[in-house]
């Protein structure tokens, strides 16, 4: 195959994405096309040259085709709908509930979350299971809430550790989920503002105390109301096919939430605060594309595993 | 049947009526099938190329007698436009 031919099946490559197994066979079956019309134009007596210049042509845009098929692939099942917005489902229930301070129980909704998001993580990293990785991060949140409560020699050791490794954690996740999707990264984080904002909320000063405890049982409904709204979010994100409508979708929902967020506080979130929080939840949609562009340019060339060939049977 | 044999048995039906951007051909398909009205399977040819054979389910085919139905009735409806007044 030509260059131009290659070149034409990479954009397309880059820009379906849908799930490894799926995009492979779509290439695959693009590739055979391809080859079925360059032999015929050849057999007319028809140059290689020309003959892949008239291929072109008759393909149409690359990047038309691979946003029809990333339509057609997109949309999830109700099951899957509901299992991606299962992990806001279990926190806002916990809040609504006012269980959050149930030990038991909010461990029962940890393991399930840490659980679920290795299994999907290792199993093709499905659509449903970015919800699920981005509640997974909790527990490196929770470590880092508990090191201003150990002796001042100790914190101010292991704060710039901790942020060192939990920021390398959170980029080296990013960028295995920017290989997938730029989405799926936004996706993943779209909670963080939201538990930022209500972190600030209950606890200003950066610390979890009994006040600040106290907090969390006034704001619990709020909180659970909060995590809903994403629960319905990502239900809506899983059922839709358009990509610019996911994206419209989730910056509308995280702005709305986030405003819902600081109203709720009855003035404890700053207008600074606000305003800050307000440009972490633009940077969930400006860094990810940003960094694809870069992985895909740079040494980051995106190295998904391409190694997958169709189901195939013998032709009678 | 293939994709490519889909796009040429449409041209030769057609009487070359039908000629569209080839590419688009493969959303449609893979939209039918994710509706379950066509089914998509892999056989390897022998000359070692796969390729992607496409058959009409039952489903399918009982949506294909619908709108075939649909089909004519607006055909017929249009026909009765298109005669001359007093006919």
């Amino acid at each position: 195959m030509t260059t131009a031919l290659s070149h034409y099946l990479e954009v397309i490559r880059d820009n379906l994405r849908i799930d490894l197994p799926e995009e492979s066979e779509v290439i695959s079956e693009l590739e055979t096309h391809i080859e079925d019309r360059l032999q015929e134009l050849k057999e007319a007596g028809i140059s290689e040259e020309e003959a892949t210049k008239t291929c072109l042509g008759l393909l149409g845009s690359a990047k038309v085709i691979a946003r029809q098929i990333y339509e057609a692939h997109s949309q999830g099942s109700w099951q899957q709908a509901l299992l991606a917005s299962m992990p806001h489902l279990l926190f806002g229930i916990l809040f609504a509930l006012n269980w959050w301070h149930h030990i038991s129980w909010l461990s029962v909704v940890l393991i399930l979350v840490i659980g679920t998001a290795i299994y999907g993580w290792w199993h093709g990293k499905p659509t449903w299971v970015f919800p699920w990785l981005g509640y997974s991060l909790i527990p490196v949140a929770v470590v880092g809430l508990l090191l201003p409560h150990l002796p001042k020699g100790w914190t101010l050791l292991t704060i710039p550790l901790y942020f060192a490794l939990a920021l390398w954690w959170l980029f080296c996740i990013v960028v295995q989920t920017t290989r997938r999707d730029w989405l799926f990264s936004s996706l993943m984080l779209l909670p963080m503002p939201i538990i930022i904002g209500w972190f600030l909320t209950v606890a200003p000063d950066g610390r979890l105390t009994e006040t600040s405890l106290q907090r969390v049982y006034y704001f619990a409904p709020w909180i659970g109301l909060s995590f809903l709204i994403l629960a319905l979010t990502i239900a809506a994100f899983i059922r839709l096919r358009q990509r610019w409508l996911r994206i419209a979708l989730l910056i509308i929902s995280g702005l709305l939430t986030l405003t819902m967020v600081a109203y709720y506080a009855g003035g404890r979130l700053s207008l600074s605060t606000f305003v800050g929080l307000i440009l972490v939840m633009w940077g969930l949609f400006l860094i990810p594309p940003l960094l694809e562009r870069w992985l895909r340019r740079g040494g980051g060339r995106l190295k998904r595993r391409r190694s997958y060939r169709p189901p195939v049977q013998m032709a009678n | 049947m293939y994709g490519y044999q889909i796009i040429k048995e449409l041209e030769r039906r057609s009487q070359g009526y039908f000629k569209f951007k080839e590419g688009t051909l493969y959303p449609a398909l893979h939209r039918l099938e994710k509706a379950g009205l066509i089914l998509g399977k892999w056989q390897l040819l022998t000359n070692g190329r796969p390729r992607r054979y496409y058959h009409i389910t039952a489903k399918g085919r009982s949506k294909l007698a619908v709108e075939r139905l649909q089909w004519q009735d607006f055909l017929k409806a249009m026909d009765l436009i298109f005669q001359p007044a007093g006919y």
